[in-house]
């Protein structure tokens, strides 16, 4: 294999780059992402929202010092906001300035079709730096926000990291990008496009990692606190809310209670900052129901 | 352990447990397993996961052949918390009269329904249909024409009447002889059909109507958008996939074979707040209609019923809510959850004969696009 993984050539050395860097990933995703990269191969990750799907394509373009390429999807996305798009104020003005030197006649389409024309989206300057013999890291957010019509776009793309465009020839990566594709699952992704892919559920961590977590995120945690606060996420998880809270929302709460000069979780801070934690009324509600003191542990 | 031979029985195994996996599989775990060695039993276990699996309700099966095939040590397996894993039900022999009649009934479908059948059912009753005549009214369900409203997608496409220029085919356009800008093409926005998502109430009360329904649903589905359906009594279950089956006795006699308690004590508040907490971010885009079945006798809390009426309606477009019993003479939604999820209900509708239906879909015709508060 070429050497551009030559530091992350096994699964501890995927789980060590990730931790140099703060994100503190548990086994089975090291495996994941060191069987994408070895296999080339487009890792899909799916979860809830903030389990820190994003972050593992910020952390893995770190580790491989790649471009991280990014591409927000939305409904209602469509191949020139993805892939490519002209610019029209300036074909438009090219157009006047050769009207305007009298070279009208002998103009060409290429004038004003060329590649000095086109606006790249990522999905089109992850392939042209592919191209030229990067290997960047692409990462294509939320797809199940995007609609069907496009993940069928996307497959096609996924399988050969080529783009033809009409007027100026087709671009091949010279080797696959490296592709990361997240989901919070509001709809299930076609089957079809997650076999192409490395599939890992990215979990919510357990005490022990998510401890780790907050003391690796924030540096001058107190222990004792970030295992309160551990425990207490881990006690809000299994109360059936409608929207169980993420590790951004761990990290957010840790931030919270630090900047308000919070020692200890106790009933009080917990009913001071669940806003914090919970962003449903009924979940919120809920918790007050059943009592803060559970939550901090000091029932 | 990762002898060809050994990973082809492993990769039919996955197959036959019913995790897809794709011909060429069986060549990748092999890839995989000398990529991340032998040595550690769990960087396998990962690695193979990673590779044939494709959503996580799939692990359990996964971890089961895993271990039938590589030993039995499981403390290795990594248990996957969350989501809750969709619940299992039993499977149901009860109802088996369906499953055996099918190749008959299939005919009785096609069978003719004249006019004078058509009028004499319209007002019947589901419950008090004889055999032949709930033939009949399926095959009338079945032939059913009508077109559900549409609504705006926000994808575009071209047009020449389009709000909106579309730019590259303008300038295209204008790349010909004459070079000048002719005309300025426009685009506008493609209509799409709205996703239905439909609830039934399959207790006792309610079994003959949600069944009708069902076919109803199932006869519609080419026509909607995308349509998921569930089903309750005690607690809620999807049945999207056994209803996507062509044929509609196979579809609902495989809906009979994965719903047990076709007539248990009714929970509605708990199986909405199912469907909230479970599927709503699953398979709620697209701003659904919520068509719920139910003649509201509810055992459960009306306050919970309420609740999680509120939340069902905040997260679709409309809820349209089926009674088989509105439309007798002198009814009033007295039981205590129909008046606990009236107020959050859209459109209340009777359910119980065929010119009912035709309300329903005169009323799916005609949803706007945009809600009215």
């Amino acid at each position: 294999m070429a050497p551009r993984v030559a530091e992350v050539r096994s699964v501890e050395a995927v789980l060590e780059a990730f931790a140099d860097r703060q994100y503190v990933a548990d086994r089975s995703l090291g495996v994941a992402v060191y069987l994408a990269l070895e296999l080339g191969r487009p890792l899909f990750l799916e979860g809830e929202a903030g389990v820190g799907k994003t972050e593992v394509a910020k952390v893995l373009a770190a580790v491989l010092d790649s471009e991280l390429i990014r591409l927000q999807c939305y409904e209602g996305l469509d191949v020139n906001h993805a892939l490519y798009e002209w610019d029209y104020a300036r074909q438009m003005l090219a157009i006047r300035i050769i009207e305007a030197r009298g070279e009208g006649s002998h103009a060409q389409v290429g004038d004003i079709m060329s590649r000095d024309y086109l606006i790249p989206r990522p999905l089109l300057q992850a392939i042209e730096a592919a191209a030229e013999g990067a290997r960047p890291v692409l990462l294509i957010d939320e797809l199940d926000r995007a609609d069907e019509e496009f993940e069928a776009y996307l497959l096609e793309l996924l399988s050969d990291f080529q783009v033809t465009i009409p007027e100026i020839g087709t671009i091949a990566a010279k080797e696959p990008p490296v592709v990361i594709i997240t989901s919070n699952r509001t709809r299930e992704i076609h089957d079809a496009l997650k076999r192409r892919c490395i599939y890992h559920w990215v979990d919510y961590p357990d005490f022990d990692r998510e401890v780790e977590i907050i003391t690796t995120k924030i540096p001058d945690m107190d222990e004792r606190l970030a295992r309160q606060i551990a425990a207490a996420m881990q006690t809000l998880r299994s109360l059936e809310l409608f929207k169980p809270p993420g590790v951004a929302e761990t990290l957010d709460w840790a931030r919270a209670l630090r900047v308000l000069g919070s020692r200890d979780l106790d009933a009080s801070s917990v009913e001071d900052t669940l806003g914090v934690v919970l962003k449903y009324r009924e979940d919120v509600e809920r918790v007050l129901e059943l009592g803060p003191d559970r939550v901090a542990g000091t029932e | 352990m990762t002898r060809p031979e050994a990973l082809v029985s492993f990769v039919r195994a996955l197959r036959d447990a019913g995790i897809p996996v794709g011909p060429t599989v069986a060549g990748e775990l092999m890839a995989a397993a000398e990529l991340v060695g032998l040595a550690d039993a769990h960087d396998v276990y990962h690695a193979f996961r990673a590779l044939t699996v494709t959503s996580v309700e799939q692990v359990p099966t996964f971890n089961e052949v895993f271990v039938r095939f590589f030993g039995a040590d499981d403390s290795h397996l990594v248990t996957v918390t969350s989501p809750a894993p969709p619940r299992t039900w039993s499977i149901h022999r009860g109802r088996e009269e369906g499953a055996e009649g099918e190749g008959d009934e299939e005919a009785e479908d096609d069978a003719f329904v004249g006019a004078s059948a058509r009028e004499r059912l319209a007002t019947r009753d589901f419950a008090t249909l004889t055999p032949e005549e709930v033939a009949e009214v399926r095959a009338l369900i079945a032939r059913m024409v009508w077109h559900p409203a549409f609504t705006w997608s926000r994808r575009r496409r071209p047009s020449r009447t389009g709000d909106r220029p579309d730019l590259r085919r303008t300038l295209r356009g204008s790349v010909g002889p004459e070079g000048d800008l002719l005309r300025v093409a426009t685009s506008e926005r493609r209509i799409r059909r709205r996703p239905l998502i439909f609830i039934a109430d399959v207790s006792g009360s309610m079994e003959r109507y949600a069944e009708m329904l069902l076919y109803f649903a199932h006869a519609a589905r080419g026509r909607l958008g995308r349509l998921e359906a569930f089903v309750f009594s005690t607690r809620l279950t999807r049945i999207t996939r056994p209803l996507q089956r062509r044929d509609p006795s196979a579809a609902i006699a495989e809906v009979a074979e994965t719903v047990t308690d076709w007539s248990g004590g009714t929970q509605i508040g708990e199986a909405i707040r199912t469907f909230n907490v479970e599927w709503s971010r699953r398979v709620g885009r697209g701003s659904p209609i919520a068509l719920i079945v139910s003649d509201g006798w509810d055992r459960g809390e009306p306050a919970l019923l309420a609740a999680e009426m509120a939340r069902l309606r905040r997260s679709v477009h409309r809820v349209v809510w089926l009674n088989p019993l509105a439309g007798r003479p002198g009814y009033a939604p007295e039981t205590r959850g129909m008046r606990a999820a009236l107020p959050y209900v859209d459109d209340f509708l009777p359910a119980a004969n065929l010119t009912d239906l035709a309300t329903l879909i005169e009323l799916l015709e005609s949803v706007p696009a945009r809600r009215i508060a």
